[in-house]
């Protein structure tokens, strides 16, 4: 073997040190590197409904051709927007999902669209809806038909309530959206302050993100990758059920084996948590930031680098700490405060990581890791140079969309990473290429 | 032809899961994780059939075993670690000694998946790294979890959920707009989350290494997996401003938010599109409203969405939840009332779907806890057993998958190579369990 190749194949495999700092430098940029799902062709049929949008994004990421298939006025997904704020008619999170796919126009409504999709459908690997339950087995074109004439299909169907099941049909005439999902998933109850704070601080709070489309979203790609994990071992098809109102609550877990083991419902601690402290912000001379010192050493660590050890001994073992009596806790939130207003943020970290450094280095590894941190908000995240240099964000310029910047590469793999190589989505714009590329 | 849900019930139907293939059967993962986001990643492929073998340091344990509520154990168990980890193979190795390395390089040989979420680089500096593994076993897939990744200034820096929320942004978001309140967002969702992403990865580099044989290394942060599910970016390049903290609506459907109803229950409604939209006004009984906001993203600006949460906030507050979903059923909009964890426990259809599952263990008896996010129809996710003391499978995996003779074992024991408990609760079974006459802690 020659040298040369000696090094190749260090840079491949990692090594240690320079080669690893090489190896992974190079997997911060996807081009070039083969798409593991260049060989799927995907519908995405859903409407009203991002978390399908979103799926099947991850899907055109992994390489994918993703086709999603709207009514010929649009999916309503394109008007689903912050404010309003949009580019020609489409929305910003219809925007970040529009990500390496082709738009088709097909009436399902009509027989004649109804066909043509029938058509494509034996081609296909995977099919994405979002409608009621049963409306495409009605219009003759759900999983049941077509794993008929294409066996070997994966059917994802999200819904709020399933597939399945009393509360499915019942509910059947109520659509899905991503605060109703929240709520019926247990999140907004875990949201908010404590009872004492008054309204409407203490009501259940909605998450500033979208976890209940995002979850779902996610969760239904990964059924269908676990699905065509097996297509491809058995040649055989299935359907994939998520229930947007159920995701989140099987993600987490807490609320089902907490609300079984103590036979009742957590109540909302504001900012504190319920199995770690101190895990949470507090404010600082010039903002917030984020502390988390949840083990004993770091705990005692983060005293010392806040110049409270006199409190050491009333707080002593984790269960000294946990926030089973509220006004306790509060009262040692604020104690912590006092210190933290007197720092800047920037102060703040800096002391505890130059605390973490010393306690690395020192031969006696009880010295704990207090971790400070500041908070960031999504326009600061942008700019620190980490993210920037993982190329976590990409620039796009498209003519009917303009310039916009969004989040790529979530994933890094040395050898089949996700990508974004383009962001277009002008309704029907691929009809032409679907059809001739799958029914001629 | 046979009704739909009668058709879905039947192929979905829960109680045919244990006689249903399994996928990733055959499957072996090695998990050098703790507490939560690398375990999740690991649990996923647990779930659908693969043999995952945790490993943990004798007479320490993993730190999640300790991660209780409100410092209640469950028969000196955590049932926060239960739902994280169960399923897997509990193996306790002291890391630290030359023979241990000697069994995880033999085991990698063997293995199809590596999970780890130590700081970055550190599996490597103890010789089990990717650079190390992969030249026993080209063929293995290595997923690395950390918050900020393995490259980049900040890649040693330590985290948590908290940690990976306050990076990506996520944790500014929740809240009122104008106040100095932050919410992180609850039941560290900051880490089941990216280890779902991680499950995801590991599938892909499944799929890709069936093509090609090829095995690869991921390197998956925390933070990037969070700032993927944020349009906040979008948002702020398209209008220069900041979206931020938006209360209790959504600022993407008009009119949405979270409401009391005059029965004091609360209750999330929305509308999502125009036809949505229609149907609420009419079932508030403010017709006039539809013609003065026809224009979807004319009704989504601030002010005018504002007029339509509070005529919505009037309406909701003078009914009950029974009526309000009875009209949201006949006029179609989106409408759920807001649940907390005891209604989420007594919720008949999350059981009788199977999302939830009340199982009966072995060791600890019975426990509601979380099945499967996704149904699958031919190959569903299942739970085998719970979570199971520190070391419980020491001789199992020892003796299936190494060969190990009891002489063997026994010398490794003498050495403190593989241990298991001390007295504290969390990784001792439980006091009314008879461990001696366990056949698989004892195998044979």
């Amino acid at each position: 073997m020659s040298d040369k190749e000696k090094e190749q194949i260090l840079v491949r495999y990692g090594g240690s040190g320079k080669e690893r700092e090489i190896f992974l430098k190079g997997m911060m940029n996807p081009d070039g590197k083969a798409e593991v799902l260049d060989d799927a062709v995907i519908l995405d049929v859903s409407y009203a409904n991002l978390s399908g949008d979103i799926c099947s994004s991850i899907y055109a990421e992994f390489g994918a051709e993703v086709i999603k298939i709207e009514p010929p006025e649009g999916d309503p997904s394109r008007k689903i927007t912050p404010y309003g704020v949009n580019r020609n008619g489409v929305g910003v999170p219809f925007i970040m999902e529009a990500r390496n796919k082709r738009y088709m126009t097909l009436d399902l409504r009509e027989e004649a669209g109804r066909e043509e999709f029938k058509k494509l459908a034996k081609k296909a690997h995977v099919i994405i809806e979002t409608y009621e339950p049963g409306k495409m087995d009605f219009w003759g074109i759900g999983y049941r038909q077509l794993s008929e004439i294409n066996p070997g299909l994966v059917y994802i169907a999200i819904s709020p309530y399933g597939q399945y099941g009393k509360k499915a049909q019942e509910f059947i005439g109520i659509p899905d959206s991503d605060i109703t999902a929240q709520a019926a998933s247990g999140l907004p109850a875990n949201i908010g302050d404590m009872p004492g704070e008054g309204e409407p601080w203490n009501w259940p709070l909605r998450a500033g993100v979208w976890l209940g489309w995002y979850i779902s979203g996610v969760e239904a790609a990964l059924g269908g990758a676990i699905a065509r994990y097996y297509t491809r071992a058995t040649g055989e098809g299935q359907m994939v059920d998520v229930a947007t109102a159920d995701s989140y609550v099987s993600l987490v877990g807490y609320p089902v084996t907490i609300g079984f083991t103590w036979d009742k419902a957590r109540p909302r601690i504001g900012k504190h948590d319920f199995a770690i402290y101190p895990y949470g912000f507090w404010k600082s001379k010039d903002g917030i930031v984020a502390i988390a010192a949840g083990r004993d050493h770091d705990f005692r660590a983060l005293l010392k680098v806040l110049n409270l050890w006199k409190h050491e001994d009333d707080f002593r073992f984790t269960f000294d700490r946990i926030p089973d009596i509220l006004t306790q806790i509060e009262a040692f939130y604020k104690i912590i405060e006092e210190q933290t207003t007197k720092y800047t943020s920037g102060e703040l970290v800096k002391k505890a990581l130059d605390y973490s450094i010393k306690s690395a280095r020192s031969k006696w590894r009880g010295g704990g890791v207090p971790i400070i941190m500041e908070v960031q908000k999504p326009a600061t995240a942008r700019q620190n140079p980490h993210w920037n240099k993982r190329r976590s964000f990409q620039e796009f310029d498209d003519e009917m969309l303009g310039k916009f910047t969004m989040p790529v590469n979530f994933i890094k793999m040395s050898e089949s990473p996700p990508r974004v190589k383009w962001v277009k989505c002008g309704i029907g714009q691929d009809n032409t290429y679907v059809r001739e590329k799958y029914l001629e | 032809m046979e009704n739909y849900f009668d058709y879905t019930k039947k192929i979905f139907d829960p109680a045919k899961t244990k006689e249903k293939p399994e996928v990733f059967k055959g499957l072996r993962v090695l998990d050098f994780t703790h507490v939560v986001y690398g375990p999740t990643a690991a649990k996923i492929l647990g779930q659908y059939g693969a043999e995952v073998i945790k490993f943990e340091l004798p007479w320490v344990g993993d730190l999640w075993r300790f991660g209780v509520y409100w410092g209640n154990f469950w028969r000196h168990s955590s049932v926060c670690f239960h739902f994280v980890q169960y399923g897997k193979y509990f193996f306790a190795l002291n890391l630290k000694l030359p023979k241990a390395k000697e069994i995880i390089l033999k085991m990698a040989e063997k293995a199809d998946v590596v999970i780890e979420n130590f700081a970055a680089g550190t599996t490597d500096t103890w010789g089990i790294g990717y650079s190390q593994l992969s030249k026993a076993n080209p063929g293995i897939i290595y997923l690395s979890c950390a918050t900020y990744g393995q490259y980049g200034p900040m890649r040693f820096f330590p985290g948590w959920d908290l940690l990976a929320q306050a990076a990506s942004g996520a944790i500014a978001l929740t809240g009122y707009p104008g106040t100095d309140k932050y919410y992180k967002l609850p039941d560290y969702v900051g880490d089941f989350f990216p280890g779902n992403i991680g499950a995801l990865a590991v599938i892909m580099a499944l799929n890709y290494r069936n093509k090609t044989g090829k095995g690869q290394y991921i390197d998956l942060a925390q933070g990037e997996a969070l700032m993927r599910i944020l349009p906040n970016f979008t948002y702020e390049s398209i209008t220069n401003e900041d979206l931020g903290r938006v209360g209790n609506t959504d600022p993407t459907m008009a009119p949405s938010g979270i409401f009391k109803s005059c029965d004091g229950k609360f209750v999330a409604v929305a509308a999502a599109t125009d036809e949505q939209y229609k149907g609420i006004c009419e079932a508030m009984g403010r017709p006039d409203l539809v013609n003065k906001y026809k224009d979807t993203f004319e009704r989504l600006k601030a002010g005018n969405a504002q007029e339509l949460i509070d005529a919505t906030s009037k309406w909701v507050g003078s009914s009950n939840v029974d009526n309000l979903v009875e009209l949201a059923k006949k006029h179609h909009f989106a409408i759920a009332q807001v649940e907390d964890d005891y209604e989420i426990t007594h919720d008949e259809w999350r059981q009788e779907r199977g999302s939830v599952i009340v199982f009966t263990d072995e060791m600890y008896g019975k426990l509601m806890i979380p099945g499967p996010s996704q149904m699958l129809s031919k190959t569903p996710g299942r739970i085998k057993w719970l979570a199971r003391p520190l070391g419980y499978h020491n001789r199992y995996i020892l003796k299936t998958i190494l060969g190990y003779s009891d002489e063997e074992i026994k010398q490794l024991e003498k050495e403190r190579v593989i241990g298991n408990w001390d007295d504290r609760p969390g990784i001792k079974p439980p006091v009314y369990y008879d461990i001696d006459k366990d056949p698989m802690f004892n195998y044979k």
